[in-house]
């Protein structure tokens, strides 16, 4: 883990090579992986899907696998993200881009009142206080049904065209629905990269390492985790958003628990702490989930076997020990 | 080492701009040709239900039945040749699974329909789907929101009942015979609610008073808290608005309690697979609503007719309520397609509104300003014991004649005239 954070975010002089060439361009690389990425999938929508849960991975990735805290609670930023974004459009009229905005300032402002909450508590407090208060957003937009639909959804999320300085995109079409919102994801991934290789980011991961130390540095270690958990909560809304967008609806469950746990999974299966694992995660996780069960109705069995083998033998994620091999 | 980085930076910029412009090339070009295509190839029906999960048995039996349908139509010479094929999804009960699985039965496989579901929200998420997309949609599931011009949309076809119509068959069957004093025990969710307020709204010509509505929420394993207080009330009737699991577990606790003694239990739906699973004596005497029952058989011909299609496919098993739905679904649209002669989605509609059509039930028809299968409801009655076989479970006590009075009106929904 400590070794693996190391090749990823410092600059190592010794192995040069076309591995430092892809460490420094990670951004760049990932981005051409996700605009081939369509042509390679069994469907579209699935494309779509696996790219905005990989974003949302991302998201949370910066505050487990970077800062260290496992929240339980991240489904309450995801869903916040696409209730608002969804309202913005069915309530109020608003066109997408304004969406779009509304869903990261939602994710942000519900993970700065749940941060401010939760950010002292650490280890498994951190992960109880984090489940519970999502619980509590849960309820909240399940019960106020005249905006969220409550129970059967929010429906009516219609955008036919997507309208860029005068350029009217269909987005009904599958392959231009899915450079949208890969437009969106290619723009979060340098953002990501931006802060990770900046000053701050190296903050991350020393409060990571060592909370102790970080502190006798002179950094603010609340401060920092409290900001680490908006942007974390500004990705994940965004991808809520995106999420809204697609399917056209927001059904009650993007809030649910299990979301939260499906999020952590996939991490852990494509690698926490790297820039790239949890989009392997968020791919292998829905692309088996959707092959298996297209094949036979006891897909649950198949899937949770491949988990506890990828648990078994890979324990740094199927990302994490190809870095890993590599590097050696 | 900083002129190499550079180097490789700016071929990996230009290789970005060119995936990026094949990428906007391929989203422009290779849709129409599929879409020609499929107009020569089969009459495809993408079918998602929730395969896994709760409602798993009657899932599966749907798909059993909609199969039917399509060898149907298919030995009766597919329209103009054409032959019809079921392209099944699971959805797992999943809003958001559901409209993923929508997106790649009309995007990838082109099918001409969709056929399915099992819960008010997921029907509502297709729904949203196929509408913005002109796909007709039929849906085998209740709901009272489908139909109001919310959801609705021209493309949008009801073939299940809702909660209005059945809550409203049971109540205008129960209130006269078995007394007017009501506890309802209701599951916190849109379908108990929706099934309170349709039994209310049978029960206000009829007199009937509300002593109270208990709600319990989802998925409650205990009820043993909640029945002493409405033995305490005293009524006449009890109705349990709830479904699947904990239906089973309330009408075996209410019956362990001793209140079928002193009261009427009523259920709006009583689930074919649900009294299989729960076994004859929780349910014993327990009256409820249903779509379908294959014990008309005796009475109805064309129920005899699906029920004997049906036992030959599957082995001698019988269709149940929900699975006849999944016939029935599939069935209108594909026939509507044969009498417009073509696939051509208004002509379709058109031709579909113009059914009249007895394939499994009895005579029903679609309203025409909101897409509902105005048909029969049964009052059923649990039999205490199975006299022919193990599938002989209910008796029918009453037959409720298919009229649009007992739906909710066009105005009510939101449509207009």
């Amino acid at each position: 883990m400590n070794e693996l954070s190391q090749t990823l975010t410092q600059p190592s002089v010794a192995s040069a090579g076309w591995f430092d060439f892809a460490k420094r361009h990670r951004a760049i690389l990932a981005s051409i992986f996700v605009l081939v990425f369509p042509l390679v999938m069994p469907f579209t929508a699935l494309a779509v899907n696996i790219l905005i849960y990989g974003l949302f991975a991302v998201g949370f990735n910066l505050l487990f696998g970077y800062l260290g805290l496992l929240s339980f609670g991240h489904a309450a930023l995801f869903g916040t993200g696409a209730y608002l974004c969804g309202i913005a459009i069915v309530h109020f009229g608003w066109s997408w881009y304004a969406a779009i905005v509304m869903g990261i300032l939602g994710g942000a402002v519900m993970a700065a009142g749940i941060g401010a909450l939760a950010i002292r508590t650490r280890g498994i407090y951190f992960a109880m206080v984090t489940m519970a208060l999502s619980q509590c957003v849960f309820y909240l937009f399940y019960q106020a049904v005249d905006w969220t639909g409550g129970e059967n959804g929010l429906r009516g999320i219609n955008v036919r065209t997507i309208d860029i300085l005068g350029l009217k995109l269909d987005f009904i079409n599958p392959l231009t629905r899915y450079y949208v919102i890969a437009a969106f994801v290619i723009l979060a991934l340098f953002v990501l990269s931006r802060i990770l290789a900046s000053p701050f980011g190296a903050v991350i991961e020393a409060v990571r390492e060592n909370e102790a130390r970080a502190r006798a540095s002179g950094y603010d270690v609340t401060r920092t985790r409290l900001i680490t958990f908006i942007l974390s909560g500004a990705f994940c809304g965004l991808a809520g958003a995106l999420m809204a967008l697609h399917l056209s609806i927001v059904p009650i469950e993007i809030l649910h628990i299990e979301t939260s746990g499906m999020v952590v999974m996939m991490s852990l299966l494509g690698g926490m702490g790297t820039f790239f694992g949890p989009f392997v995660g968020a791919a292998v996780f829905l692309l088996l989930e959707n092959l298996v069960s297209i094949w036979t109705v006891h897909w649950q069995l198949i899937v949770g076997a491949v988990f506890v083998v990828c648990v078994l033998f890979f324990p740094a994620g199927i990302w994490g020990t190809i870095l890993k091999r590599i590097n050696k | 080492m900083a002129k190499k980085t550079t180097g490789s930076n700016s071929i990996s910029r230009r290789r970005l701009l060119t995936t990026a412009s094949a990428g906007a090339v391929l989203a422009a070009s290779p849709f129409r040709i599929n879409l020609l295509q499929a107009q020569e190839a089969t009459i495809k029906v993408g079918f998602p239900v929730p395969l896994t999960g709760p409602y798993g048995t009657e899932a599966q039996d749907q798909v059993r039945a909609a199969e039917v349908a399509i060898a149907e139509f298919n030995e009766g010479g597919g329209l103009n040749g054409r032959k019809a094929e079921l392209l099944v999804r699971d959805d797992k009960l999943n809003p958001g699974e559901a409209a993923t699985r929508t997106l790649e039965l009309i995007e990838k496989e082109k099918v001409n329909f969709i056929v399915g579901s099992l819960s008010a929200s997921v029907q509502l998420a297709v729904n949203n789907v196929t509408k913005e997309r002109g796909i007709i949609y039929n849906s085998i599931s209740q709901s009272d929101e489908i139909n109001e011009i919310k959801d609705f949309s021209k493309y949008t076809f009801h073939e299940a009942l809702t909660p209005h119509l059945t809550a409203g068959a049971v109540g205008r069957y129960a209130f006269p015979k078995f007394g007017k004093k009501v506890a309802f025990l209701t599951a916190d969710y849109a379908y108990g609610h929706e099934m309170v307020r349709g039994f209310q709204a049978a029960g206000k010509t009829l007199g009937v008073e509300t002593l109270a509505d208990i709600r319990h929420p989802l998925g409650t394993t205990d009820f043993s808290a909640l029945l002493p207080r409405i033995q305490a009330l005293k009524p006449d009737i009890l109705i349990i608005n709830n479904f699947g699991r904990d239906q089973q577990i309330a009408l075996k606790q209410a019956t362990d309690f001793g209140m079928k003694k002193s009261m009427k239990l009523v259920a709006p739906i009583l689930l074919y697979t649900g009294r299989l699973a729960a076994g004859a004596q929780a349910f014993e005497g327990v009256i409820g609503g249903t779509s379908y029952y294959w014990g008309i058989e005796d009475k109805v011909a064309s129920a005899k007719a699906f029920n004997d299609r049906f036992r030959k496919m599957h082995g001698g098993k019988v269709p149940s309520d929900y699975g006849a739905l999944g016939y029935a679904g599939v069935k209108t649209l594909l026939m509507g397609a044969k009498a417009a002669g073509t696939l051509d989605t208004d002509k379709v509609i058109a031709a579909v509104e113009a059914l009249k059509y007895d394939y499994y039930k009895g005579p029903e028809y679609y309203r025409k300003c909101d897409h509902q299968a105005v048909q029969s409801v049964l009052i059923i009655e649990s039999k205490s014991k199975p006299e022919k076989g193990e599938s002989d479970v209910f008796n029918v006590v009453a037959t409720e004649e298919p009229s649009e009075q007992n739906l909710r009106t066009c105005e009510a929904l939101g449509h207009k005239s």
